[in-house]
């Protein structure tokens, strides 16, 4: 090995110092980045909230969005896929409900059964939910969809995770 | 349902539900379109990915049938048949596949009338949001495709 590409001492701590140095200077900015663009809220048990969508968009029909959750298994952590289906009732609450299927965990659609309008239908077995989550007896599923957790600020909508109902 | 401990166990109780098989078909070469079969490879694996993720409780979404595009196809072609009787006779009363290959559209129908063809698209040089409404695109083709072919 020619001397060249030898680090010296002198090198070596050259470029830790800068690495230090750029690593701090990151670390005033991030903070502030964090803040400014970060969709991600805290819940009191501090589980992750994403903002999903704007309260203004959301009407007394389902509609469905689509975000992304970190999650974390044993070997690394990975952004997936989630959705809602998000509408106000009556008394003009949000009703955030998760597309899994409670039968085998097939992805529900609004209103797509032709025979049975305005229900959730899942198109695997034909299982069925009225708006408001609660599945119709006589199809496959034997519970209500999820529903999430949320919290609105700033005009956007955030969710957390999804419960059984009774729980959320 | 994927192919995973978890999974099959889920399977096996609830076998009766789970009707349906869905194989990618992933084609290898090492020459000059390595490139763009690897691509393809990747494409589909979203693309199924994303299908068994939202039709997991009727769809067991398989390991990948890959092959080098150097062999004979003929081969391949009883290769497929032979894995698609094997999960017919076990229980499955659909099995379909999807590829980037264009090969497999055309002569055998058997083949061809459950197949999916996802388009070549360069992913790697695409803009993250682009490359998601490319894959949901695809994925919602592939799931009216399932629905059609259940009713
Ligand atoms: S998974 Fe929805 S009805 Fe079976």
């Amino acid at each position: 090995m020619s001397d060249k590409h030898r680090v010296t001492r002198r090198q070596f701590l050259n470029y830790t110092l800068t690495g230090v140095g750029g690593f701090m200077a990151a670390g005033t900015l991030m903070p502030m980045l964090r803040f400014a663009f970060d969709p991600i809220l805290k819940d009191e048990a501090g589980t992750e909230m994403v903002a999903v969508a704007d309260v203004k968009d959301i009407t007394t029909e389902p509609k469905r969005f689509d975000f992304k959750v970190k999650v974390k298994d044993a070997w690394y952590e990975s952004e997936e896929p989630r959705s809602a289906w998000v509408y106000k009732n009556e008394k003009g609450e949000i009703i955030a409900l998760s597309p899994i299927c409670k039968h085998l965990g097939c992805t529900v659609d609004w209103n797509t059964d032709k025979e049975h309008p305005n229900q959730f239908f899942c198109p695997c077995h034909y299982g069925r939910y009225t708006k408001d989550g609660t599945n119709v007896p006589g199809t496959p599923p034997q519970a209500p969809l999820d529903r999430y957790e949320y919290k609105v600020k700033d005009g956007k909508l955030y969710l957390g995770k999804a419960k059984p109902r009774g729980e959320a | 349902m994927k192919w995973t401990a978890a999974d099959v166990e889920l399977y096996q109780k609830e076998k009766d539900y789970i009707d349906t098989a869905l194989i990618p078909l992933i084609p290898i070469t090492m020459d000059d379109g390595a490139k763009t079969a690897a691509s393809g490879g990747e494409f589909v694996q979203l693309v199924a990915g994303e299908l068994e993720r939202q039709l997991k409780g009727r769809v067991f979404l398989f390991p990948p049938f890959s092959y080098f595009l150097s062999e004979s196809r003929q081969s391949l072609v009883e290769r497929l048949t032979d894995w698609t009787s094997l999960l017919m006779e076990q229980g499955m009363k659909y099995v379909f596949y999807v590829t980037c290959d264009r090969e497999w559209k055309g002569k055998e129908t058997a083949i061809s009338d459950r197949l999916w063809l996802v388009p070549a698209v360069p992913l790697e040089n695409m803009d993250e949001s682009y490359k998601y409404e490319l894959i949901r695109d695809q994925t919602s083709g592939l799931l009216r495709f399932f629905i059609s072919q259940w009713s």
